[in-house]
């Protein structure tokens, strides 16, 4: 699973700092506790130079042994590898019922031609103590330190990710049908990111360009088209005219005919489309939707004449909507349209109007294969090689620029396309 | 009746031209914007027929020079241009009527002639065949001075054939003209038979002789 950059990062400062905390403290210990034995071993030998001094100007005024302090002793009762070497000890104080740690150096020198041995005494427990605690108040900064860059990098890099974010939630909201230009940020002080958004802007730029030439080009065919199209069209008009005319002629000039027209059909359509894409229809006004559906469903009602389809209406008055005039004709026009050509014999069409939504549902075959693409360019029904499946792709289209909410749903031989105009 | 038609397709000119004088029209032609104007100002015309894209200037730059000049022939823009702004364009312009290539030849004699009938207030507003009479101003079918009802489409129907009478219309161009409605989407030709099919029994039904000929499975023809 994914995780954002930061909770990454955190997740690293969290496993790989404590550890590398762990080893500085692990050498710092090391360190004080070396120094600690050095001041140690010096302060013992300064001990044994001031006690060795006072013995040679007066023997006697000195004791030969005071308790945690030194010891004198006569002869060489040592093994001499212990001699000059940093030792541990322990004494007994009965008053404080303790046993209190000492270090111990022992050195050897002649004194009136008679061999001592001379061990001084220093408590280990203060510089014990003394390292607890500095070793306690490290532990504290540490560990200060750490929740210290822990924040100071989740602060800073939700700083520097900054127009990263800002760059993706641009291209994120970039449609490229929508025709809008995309301005990201020249200077975000970051030279990195400049250079990403230097990138997508001349990557999405390519793109647009070659969407945009790819558009020119389906307009310019098409309306190269139109000239030839209205030729063969005036031909055959004239053909289907002449005297000559015999049955089998007449046949293939049906066929010819209408597969003219079918073309013809498809061409005006995929005019439409471009335009649309091109957001040729940017007029707006408000129109009167149940004005315009009960118009047009009289005008089914009459051109199917009580023919094999039962119309049924529910439509609210006096439902207004502000868009282009031209295309919302279009939107329902293809709807309805849709409903009454993909419908069975004796089927019945259904169109409800709320203020919220148009409702259009029909009898009718499934659809074949996934309902995913049914908006997309020539997808058609069975049986219907008369269409030119440019229909719903209209639809599509012209919901995308208001934007209405376009759905489409089947059950048990009903198909109903619901289009919601208060989405977004 | 006299026709000028301005079309630098020559193909397309030829077919127009072709068809209307066997309408029995007097046929000019234009193929350019410069030779369009000489036609213009040598004479009058009852109706001229435009396409936009001219070689040397547009058809719509034709047309404001033809209003400026206070000449009131009947226009009727052809181009391949289908939104509704050109349309407006065309019309403010002065155009009497805008088709959309491709058209058929039928539709644009319909045109043709309905714009001719507009022009002469006080001419024919009756169209008649044997017995069979369509009065323009009440939209009303009479056979033999009875009335015949027909629904708003039988009767589009009807005085589409009859304009285009002697002729095989197909069912495409009747299914394009009947749906002369708000849609961009022609609905199947097969409603235009069960629409042939009640105008033929309404006919029938007031002693009407069959005057609606099926040609094949290619159209309809209305002739005595």
């Amino acid at each position: 699973m994914s995780k954002t950059l930061q909770q990454k990062n955190t997740r690293y400062f969290l496993i790989w700092l404590p550890v590398v905390l762990l080893i500085g403290t692990g050498l710092f210990y090391i360190l004080m506790s070396t120094h600690a034995h050095h001041m140690e071993e010096e302060q013992l030998e300064l001990k044994q130079e001031n006690i060795w001094n006072a013995l040679l100007t007066n023997r006697e005024s000195v004791a030969s042994h005071i308790t945690g302090e030194y010891d004198l002793l006569p002869g060489t009762p040592l093994h001499a590898d212990l001699f000059n070497t940093l030792r541990d000890t322990s004494i007994y104080y009965p008053a404080n019922k303790e046993w209190v740690a000492f270090k111990i150096l022992t050195g050897q020198r002649l004194l009136k031609g008679q061999p001592y041995e001379l061990t001084t005494y220093i408590s280990s427990k203060e510089i014990t103590h003394l390292i607890i605690k500095v070793f306690i108040a490290d532990v504290f900064v540490f560990i200060l330190l750490l929740v210290a860059i822990v924040i100071i990098n989740r602060k800073s890099s939700g700083l520097l990710w900054k127009p990263f974010y800002t760059t993706m939630k641009e291209v994120n909201e970039y449609d490229i049908i929508k025709n809008q230009s995309l301005q990201l940020a020249e200077q975000t002080g970051i030279r990195e990111f400049d250079q990403l958004n230097q990138v997508l802007m001349r990557l999405i730029g390519n793109v647009t360009l070659a969407y945009s030439n790819q558009k020119q080009f389906v307009e310019n065919a098409a309306h190269e088209l139109q000239t030839p199209l209205a030729i063969i069209r005036s031909k055959l008009d004239l053909l289907i005219d002449s005297a000559e005319l015999t049955e089998e002629t007449a046949h293939l000039l049906a066929d010819i005919t209408a597969a003219n027209d079918r073309l013809s059909q498809m061409n005006r359509n995929l005019l439409l489309l471009t335009k649309i894409d091109n957001h040729q229809f940017p007029d707006q006004s408000i129109i009167n939707l149940s004005h315009t559906l009960e118009k047009l469903l009289a005008y089914y009602q009459d051109y199917y004449d009580g023919g094999p389809l039962d119309i049924k209406k529910s439509i609210q008055p006096h439902i207004t909507i502000k868009a282009n005039t031209s295309l919302l004709d279009i939107l329902i026009n293809n709807l309805i349209n849709n409903a009454f050509v993909h419908n069975i014999p004796n089927g019945w069409v259904h169109v409800s109007l709320t203020p919220q939504k148009l409702t259009i549902e029909n009898t009718g075959h499934p659809i074949d294969g996934g309902t995913d693409r049914l908006f997309e360019r020539f997808t058609k029904g069975r049986e219907q090689s008369t269409t030119t499946g440019l229909g719903l792709s209209l639809v599509q289209r012209i919901c995308l620029i208001y934007p209405f909410r376009l759905q489409y749903s089947y059950s048990e031989n009903i198909h109903r396309i619901t289009v919601d105009f208060l989405s977004v | 009746m006299k026709l000028l038609i301005i079309e630098d397709e020559r193909s397309l000119l030829k077919s127009i031209v072709q068809y209307f004088n066997q309408e029995k029209f007097l046929c000019e032609t234009a193929i350019s914007y410069e030779e369009g104007i000489r036609k213009i100002e040598d004479f009058q015309y009852d109706c001229i027929i435009l396409d936009i894209n001219l070689p040397g200037g547009s058809g719509l730059q034709l047309l404001k020079y033809l209003r400026q000049n206070k000449n009131k022939d009947g226009v009727i823009i052809i181009s391949a241009r289908d939104s509704l702004d050109d349309r407006i364009a065309g019309l403010d312009i002065g155009a009497d009527d805008y088709l959309t290539k491709p058209f058929h030849l039928s539709e644009l004699n319909a045109r043709v002639r309905a714009l001719i009938r507009r022009k002469k207030a006080e001419g024919a507003s009756f169209l008649e065949l044997g017995n069979l009479k369509i009065d323009l101003p009440a939209r009303a079918v009479l056979f033999a001075n009875q009335l015949i009802p027909l629904s708003k489409i039988e009767y589009d129907l009807l005085l589409f054939l009859m304009t285009n009478k002697n002729r095989v219309v197909s069912r495409q161009a009747i299914a394009e003209h009947i749906h002369d409605g708000p849609s961009e989407q022609v609905p199947s030709t097969d409603f235009v038979y069960s629409h042939i099919k009640n105008l033929k029994r309404k006919l029938k039904e007031k002693g009407c002789q069959e005057i609606v000929h099926t040609v094949y499975g290619l159209g309809y023809k209305l002739s005595l």
